[in-house]
């Protein structure tokens, strides 16, 4: 038995066991075909089918939901990045001349000063969350004002709605993380909304603010989490949801 | 397929275009190809947005302020733009009294804060938002089409989230333009200016939907001119006595001058002349109004000073409605010759119009007569079926979709009239 008997008695038990469980050729025959053979285009629109009048300056509008994925997608990047350094720890502390600070803040100070590339990253989420956000808005007034949320598209105006009221949640939560003296006012803001609930007002506080004293409440570290887990996975599934039935229903032209 | 191939509409096997491969396509009228076409389209959007950001970043660089402070709160902080209007219905809900609950049921007594009243506010627009799939269920949907929808939008999710937003730095304002009096006239601005934007829109859409027009016109307008001149009255009754009365008076009259030229134009002038009249009385208006304002505020700055102090609080009327009026009535006269081609978009191609056209008849060739719509529409051709269309508006009459087709030939020839002629002789196509 030589060395090529080997071989392929090894290829037979090592590969041949791999693919016995995960069989990946008719796979990659499937992607191969699809790549080769099926012409991919982007259907027309109904103005371009019938040849109907268009105003061309309109036509942008159309991309602001693109716009705002795109962009979400830049703030994942530079979010991931900015996660590596950041430290979410609101708790004041004092510096030796006893002026307040906060590993929060400290953190961010190393960011913009210490780590390479981390101001452009952090100017580019700042950035890129304004742009989210109003992109986010412009496509609601745009599906508001050609109608597009009519029959059948009910539900996912619905699910519109919520994504633009999680991504102002975003914005919110996001500028929270810094620990400096706007962050406090803004979530000084919020949690008097919060607590300003009869019967629920205090523990509702206790949920999103970790606390009803603003003073000594770690918010930052409950808006970090909110921040970089709950409303990502929240958003990216009902962002998913939200293109695949704009895929499945058409894009909702005015005609 | 031949024909779209003739008319080069096919792209498939043209060079730089893929193959088609397998069954031959039924569909006739492909898109465009996904690679390279699409792709380097979206690129394109994804590389600008992206650059767009970096300039943001490297033009204006987001500040790191002082560390928070638990021990003194700022006196004052704006939030970032978009939590700017529930800040400023926060700071709104002030009117609305607080209300104690009794305890009922078991559960203790509580109070229904300012605080609560400006979460309820912030929620209202998203109860909207919501059910709103629910509230319109009208099938049309072009903005000209549907105007109180498009109006009610213009008013609530443009100009009151704007207006809103910018409450929230009222004590800025006041800070900045103590003239402005009172806080209470900052609150009208919450209330006022959507008002007026959205009856403006209205009336403006439906010119632009080319709906009748008569009654639209005079009710806003007309309403307008009443309360602007009503309440110049007043202010002037009311501070009879002082000291720069007669100044007050001529500005007030320009300002309620300004309200009343739309109004008298759309009421008793043709709809060619009062657009002309109102544009031009009303620049006219404007520029003496405030050529008269700066040289008073230039050789007598007291003067207008105390003028500012009595007009500027009154601003919701006598300076919105001037506006509201020639804007009003801008959008309400002028003519909108491209929004014909929109409304001829509804046509399905029924045929009613061809069988009932009397042209037609006459003009009859070999492959089964003139079509003046359909051809005309098209623009596919030669300028016969334009000029040898009648306006006997029989079309318009069998239309199921009340397509005002006649309007729409007199408008496109009118608009030929109106062009020079480039050679100096006949009039260019």
């Amino acid at each position: 038995m030589g060395l090529r008997d080997l071989l392929r008695r090894l290829n037979l038990t090592v590969f041949g066991w791999v693919k016995d469980r995960f069989p990946t050729a008719p796979y990659a025959d499937l992607t191969r075909k699809v790549g080769e053979t099926i012409q991919r285009q982007v259907p027309r629109s109904h103005s371009e089918k019938y040849e109907l009048k268009t105003i061309w300056y309109w036509y942008p509008l159309y991309c602001l939901g693109g716009i705002s994925f795109i962009a979400f997608i830049i703030l994942t990047i530079t979010g991931i990045v900015l996660g590596f350094y950041y430290v979410p720890d609101g708790t004041v502390t004092f510096t030796s001349e006893l002026e307040p600070t906060n590993p929060a803040y400290e953190s961010m100070v190393k960011i913009m000063n210490e780590v390479p590339l981390g101001f452009i990253m952090r100017g580019v989420h700042h950035w890129g969350a304004h742009v989210m956000i109003a992109a986010v808005f412009l496509h609601m007034c745009r599906v508001y004002f050609t109608g597009a949320y009519k029959k059948p598209r009910e539900l996912n105006w619905i699910i519109g709605v919520i994504l633009l009221f999680l991504t102002l949640g975003f914005g919110y939560t996001g500028y929270l993380l810094p620990a400096n003296d706007l962050s406090q006012a803004a979530a000084t803001i919020g949690l008097n909304m919060a607590r300003s609930l009869p019967y629920i007002g205090d523990l509702q506080a206790l949920i999103v603010f970790g606390g009803t004293d603003i003073a000594v409440a770690n918010y930052v570290l409950r808006m970090y989490w909110y921040h970089v887990f709950i409303l990502p996975f929240t958003v990216i599934g009902l962002m998913l949801f939200h293109m695949a039935l704009v895929w499945i229903q058409g894009v909702a032209e005015p005609h | 397929m031949e024909i779209e191939r003739v008319k080069g509409k096919v792209y498939e096997e043209r060079p730089g275009f893929p193959v088609q491969y397998g069954p031959e396509r039924t569909d006739r009228q492909p898109g465009s190809p996904l690679v390279p076409h699409e792709v380097y389209r979206d690129l394109v959007t994804i590389l600008l947005l992206t650059a767009m950001i970096f300039f943001l970043t490297a033009a204006v660089m987001p500040g790191l302020e002082t560390p928070r402070n638990p021990a003194e709160t700022e006196a004052f902080t704006v939030p970032d733009w978009y939590v700017l209007f529930s800040f400023g219905l926060l700071k709104f809900a002030s009117i609305i009294p607080e209300v104690q609950i009794p305890g009922v049921l078991g559960l203790p007594p509580a109070l229904l804060s300012v605080g609560f009243w400006g979460f309820f506010l912030t929620q209202l627009p998203l109860i909207f938002l919501v059910i709103l799939p629910f509230i319109d269920r009208g099938r049309e949907t072009r903005p000209a089409k549907a105007p109180i929808r498009s109006a009610f939008g213009i008013a609530f999710l443009i100009v009151w989230i704007f207006t809103t937003s910018m409450y929230s730095v009222n004590n800025l304002i006041l800070e900045k333009w103590p003239v402005v009096g009172s806080d209470n006239v900052l609150k009208g601005f919450i209330i006022g200016p959507p008002i007026l934007a959205g009856i403006a829109a209205y009336v403006g859409l439906r010119r632009l939907g080319y709906s009748s027009m008569y009654w639209y016109r005079i009710i806003p307008l007309g309403a307008a001119f009443l309360i602007a001149l009503g309440h110049a009255i007043w202010i002037l009754w009311a501070i009879q006595g002082h000291a720069q009365w007669s100044w007050i008076a001529v500005f007030l009259a320009f300002l309620v001058g300004l309200t009343a030229v739309p109004a008298v134009a759309v009421t008793f002038l043709p709809e060619r002349t009062a657009l002309r009249f109102t544009t031009a009385t009303g620049l006219f208006l404007i520029f003496l109004g405030f050529a008269v304002w700066f040289t008073v505020g230039f050789y007598t700055p007291s003067v207008l000073g105390q003028v500012e102090i009595v007009l500027i609080p009154n601003m919701h009327t006598i300076f919105a409605l001037p506006i509201f009026s020639v804007i009003t009535a801008y959008v309400a006269l002028r003519r909108p010759y491209s929004t014909y081609e929109y409304l001829l978009n509804e046509c399905y191609q029924c045929g009613k119009c061809h069988t009932v056209c009397p042209v037609t008849k006459v003009e009859d060739d070999a492959v089964g007569g003139l079509n003046l719509v359909y051809n005309s529409f098209k623009k596919e051709h030669d300028g016969v079926p334009l000029w040898t269309c009648l306006a006997c508006d029989a079309c318009s009459a069998v239309c199921p979709l009340d397509i005002q087709y006649s309007d729409y030939i007199l408008e496109e020839r009118a608009k030929i009239m109106g062009q020079s002629a480039v050679d100096g002789g006949e009039t260019e196509r």
